[in-house]
């Protein structure tokens, strides 16, 4: 692999570790954070999370990235999993995937 | 394209837009009963057992070499357990529960699948249609939990990212009640559904399934399904699988899409490297391209790399690692208290393809 895919998993990494702190601290999530696999469902099956932690999510969403979500019902489908939120902060974050967009 | 094929291509635009019925004759039903009831499940299931009565759970069964054995939804029914499943034959079933449940445990079991059938009501007006024939108090089912209505057990649960119902009662019923909701769906543009379309389904919305990916001999780490696994419980396979952990996992499942079609088994390259294996690929209908579930290397295994190369007996196909799902689910926007099928055009959605 060139250096530019290694430098994208590599900050693409760092985002998810972060946003698996936010899952367990934030939302109280009682997993190691290697057992949050990044296409887990947050919601419904999966981790379980409710309506009132998805409010959690999008506070430390702003807080920790300076990505806000709360006003834009569609960005509902990127809340689902680890990696969509990964993408948004990627995204947000003016690091483009190594080329094309992430989703 | 044959008969066959636009018919599906109509039930898959339609769980995605309206509703669709299926008969799911490939899950099957074992009942247990007995004192020691929750505590043979929680030896059989690879997760904690949470479900309450009334609650339904999305469990895994694991096989001793902690592969998938079955996909399982799991429901507390006041003194009995309800294990609605799919993956193995009934008779491997009860094999499986005589092996590994010990033979003084108080329990006994019940295999229904000779009597009792499961319909499925899937898509974002699913609900629409399940109110009309269970009565308005089904509008407000949780996700997740159940309840009786005439002889069947209505459960709220799915696996194609839309609005989701099983209908479990008997056998001898169940074609009135699917003439029943055909009737009732008339009007919601209804269309009859099958296995294919649930299992494209479950790969465009990021399920898992034990039919595609689940026969490929992984286990929960490589599959991303650790979320049905307490792994310091000791459930069939457990212990196996924390043997595997403790070697280092160095693979893991990945959705990609390609323009071009691609087969099982195919293998992925990135740059000049062999990263991985096809392990379950669909036509999406509604994207019109080829969504594919790989085995990548874990170096590699994550959403937005658009230079994976197929190695197919046609030559090299593009595909790019995408975070799935990757269609934008209208059951995410559409609420049962706002909205109505008759009404659907002032809903407001976000494009149906996630590009």
């Amino acid at each position: 692999m060139d250096s530019a895919i290694v430098e994208y998993v590599a900050r693409r990494q760092v985002v998810l570790d972060q946003l698996r702190h936010i899952i367990i601290s934030a939302l109280h999530v009682d997993r190691p954070p290697e057992q949050l696999d990044p296409d887990t469902a947050l919601f419904g099956s999966g981790l379980g999370l409710d309506s009132i932690d998805a409010v959690e999510l999008v506070v430390a969403m702003d807080m920790e990235f300076g990505v806000q979500l709360g006003n834009d019902i569609f960005g509902r489908a990127e809340m689902r999993t680890l990696n969509g939120l990964a993408d948004l902060v990627l995204r947000a974050s003016a690091s483009a995937p190594v080329a094309g967009s992430a989703t | 394209m044959s008969v066959n094929a636009t018919l599906a291509g109509d039930a898959a635009l339609g769980l995605r837009t309206s509703v669709i019925v299926t008969r799911a004759d490939h899950m099957q039903l074992l009942r247990f009963r007995g004192s020691d009831a929750r505590r043979v499940l929680e030896r059989l299931c690879a997760g904690a057992i949470r479900a309450r009565d009334g609650q339904v759970q999305h469990v895994l069964l694991l096989d001793m070499h902690a592969h998938p054995f079955a996909d399982a939804f799991l429901l507390a029914d006041d003194d009995v357990y309800d294990l609605l499943y799919e993956g193995p034959t009934a008779v491997a079933m009860q094999a499986h529960v005589a092996e590994h449940v010990p033979h003084d445990w108080d329990v006994a079991t019940e295999d229904l699948t000779a009597t009792h059938g499961v319909i499925g009501v899937d898509g974002p007006f699913a609900w629409e249609l399940v109110s009309r024939i269970a009565g308005a108090e089904s509008v407000g089912l949780p996700y997740l939990t159940f309840f009786h209505v005439e002889s069947f057990q209505c459960i709220r649960a799915g696996k194609t990212g839309e609005y989701g119902y099983l209908f479990v009662g008997p056998r001898q019923q169940l074609n009135d009640l699917v003439t029943r909701l055909q009737a009732a769906g008339q009007s919601l543009d209804l269309v009859t559904g099958s296995l294919q379309v649930l299992d494209d389904a479950a790969l465009e919305s990021g399920f898992f399934n034990i039919r595609g990916e689940g026969r490929a001999a992984l286990t929960p780490i490589e599959l991303q399904l650790q979320w049905r696994v307490l792994f310091d419980g000791d459930g069939v396979g457990v212990e196996t699988l924390r043997r595997h952990r403790a070697t280092g996992v160095t693979a893991r499942v990945t959705t990609l899409v390609a323009a071009e079609q691609v087969l099982i088994g195919d293998e992925v390259w990135l740059d000049e490297q062999r990263v991985g294996t096809v392990l379950n690929v669909v036509w999406s209908v509604v994207r019109g391209d080829w969504i594919l579930l790989a085995l990548l290397d874990r170096g590699c295994a994550v959403p937005g790399i658009d230079r994976f190369r197929v190695r197919t007996t046609a030559g090299a196909v593009g595909a790019r690692s995408v975070s799935p799902p990757v269609l934008n689910n209208a059951s995410m926007f559409i609420s049962p208290q706002m909205h109505s099928f008759a009404t659907r055009g002032e809903i407001r959605l976000p494009p149906l393809v996630r590009r």
